[in-house]
């Protein structure tokens, strides 16, 4: 797809950011339970899922750094925090095992919907790749809808998971705030549907699944944060020192 | 959370017999099946798992079924050996020794 104008090209330059940064944050907070998690089976399959999104997140950059001539480890650990465009969800700290489980749950049934319209890309690298991550995600989905309903089962993990989903909510809302060049991505078929569109099928589908646990379904009735991508915490300002600071240390080295 | 004890076995390739890769806790069924993929089968070493409940294996250890006290060697494949007869039968054939069939103990 070399034929793009410059303004698709750059709007999907801010598409595949975005897709990196969700998978990258998210892999990078959810390693922090490596070691920490409820018992040892469960710590190594959420370090396995998080580096299953690590490596999702590389394969989005290698394809932004063959658009922008640039390079993935650049794009990766070379920017400074403000740089980086994921989605408010991802900008909070691991947190207890429910904050997590909660945020997985929002991630994963969001980047269902995304994944399922970019499988259907006219951009064929865009396609291939999304079909190849829902075959993981699955896997994901399974996993997490698994605890979901665990700690929907008791008391006190249930008002842990309810909490955590409403201090969560607005923010995943972020996953779909629409980009400044979504209009030359949608025409092209890039984007196969906007991101207003994915929000509602998203909703749906996460209404289902929360009313079968029993959970409160959360109001969607104000659009999504314009801010969503941009606005930086020091959370992930702190997680952005870790994950950065090997490059950091020996900036340019071949590892 | 109450866990149980899950005995896992994987097939490498279609056909293959079933080996024992080992065990997972988990405290259910749904659970046990992620660890055992997470353990035996993420790195694409296995087409196939069989998940199974410890408690459903049926356990056979009587040294007086399995270790009988007298020399069985004869119920052995190897107690019979074929091989000098195996060469005979093809001087009578007038077939060169060796060739495509198995040599040695049948």
């Amino acid at each position: 797809m070399t034929d793009l104008d410059a303004a698709t090209r750059e709007a999907l330059a801010e598409l595949l950011l975005t897709l990196a940064d969700d998978e990258f944050v998210l892999g990078f907070w959810d390693s922090e339970w490596t070691g920490i998690a409820p018992m040892l089976e469960e710590d190594v399959a959420t370090s396995s899922i998080a580096q299953d999104e690590i490596g999702h997140a590389k394969a989005w950059y290698e394809l932004l750094a063959e658009l922008t001539d640039d390079d993935a480890d650049r794009i990766a650990y070379g920017r400074e925090p403000e740089g980086y465009r994921h989605a408010a969800l991802m900008n909070h700290p691991r947190t207890d095992w429910a904050f997590t489980v909660a945020r997985r749950f929002l991630y994963e049934t969001a980047d269902a919907v995304r994944l399922e319209a970019l499988s259907q890309s006219s951009h064929p690298e865009i396609a291939g790749l999304a079909a190849k991550m829902r075959r993981e995600e699955t896997y994901h989905l399974l996993h997490w809808s698994a605890w979901m309903r665990r700690l929907a089962d008791s008391l006190e993990t249930r008002s842990r998971l309810v909490t955590a989903l409403e201090r969560l909510g607005p923010d995943a809302e972020a996953i779909f705030t629409p980009l400044a060049g979504e209009a030359a991505l949608v025409s092209a078929g890039i984007l196969p549907d906007g991101l207003a569109t994915l929000r509602a099928a998203w909703h749906e589908r996460m209404a289902i699944e929360l009313r079968g646990l029993g959970l409160p379904v959360p109001s969607v009735d104000a659009p999504p944060p314009t801010e969503g991508r941009t606005q930086r915490t020091d959370d992930f300002r702190w997680l952005w020192g870790e994950f950065t600071s090997v490059a950091r240390a020996d900036p340019g080295a071949s590892w | 959370m109450p866990e149980r004890v899950w005995e896992v076995f994987r097939q490498e390739a279609e056909g293959d017999p079933f080996i024992h890769g080992g065990s997972v806790n988990a405290p259910d069924e749904e659970l046990a099946m992620h660890y055992a993929r997470e353990f035996y089968g993420r790195r694409q070493e296995s087409v196939r798992l069989w998940v199974v409940p410890r408690e459903a294996i049926v356990e056979l250890d009587d040294p007086d079924l399995l270790q009988p006290p007298f020399d069985r060697s004869f119920k052995r494949p190897g107690g019979y050996l074929i091989k000098h007869k195996l060469e005979a039968a093809r001087e009578r054939a007038g077939s060169p020794a060796g060739g495509s069939e198995p040599e040695g103990e049948a």
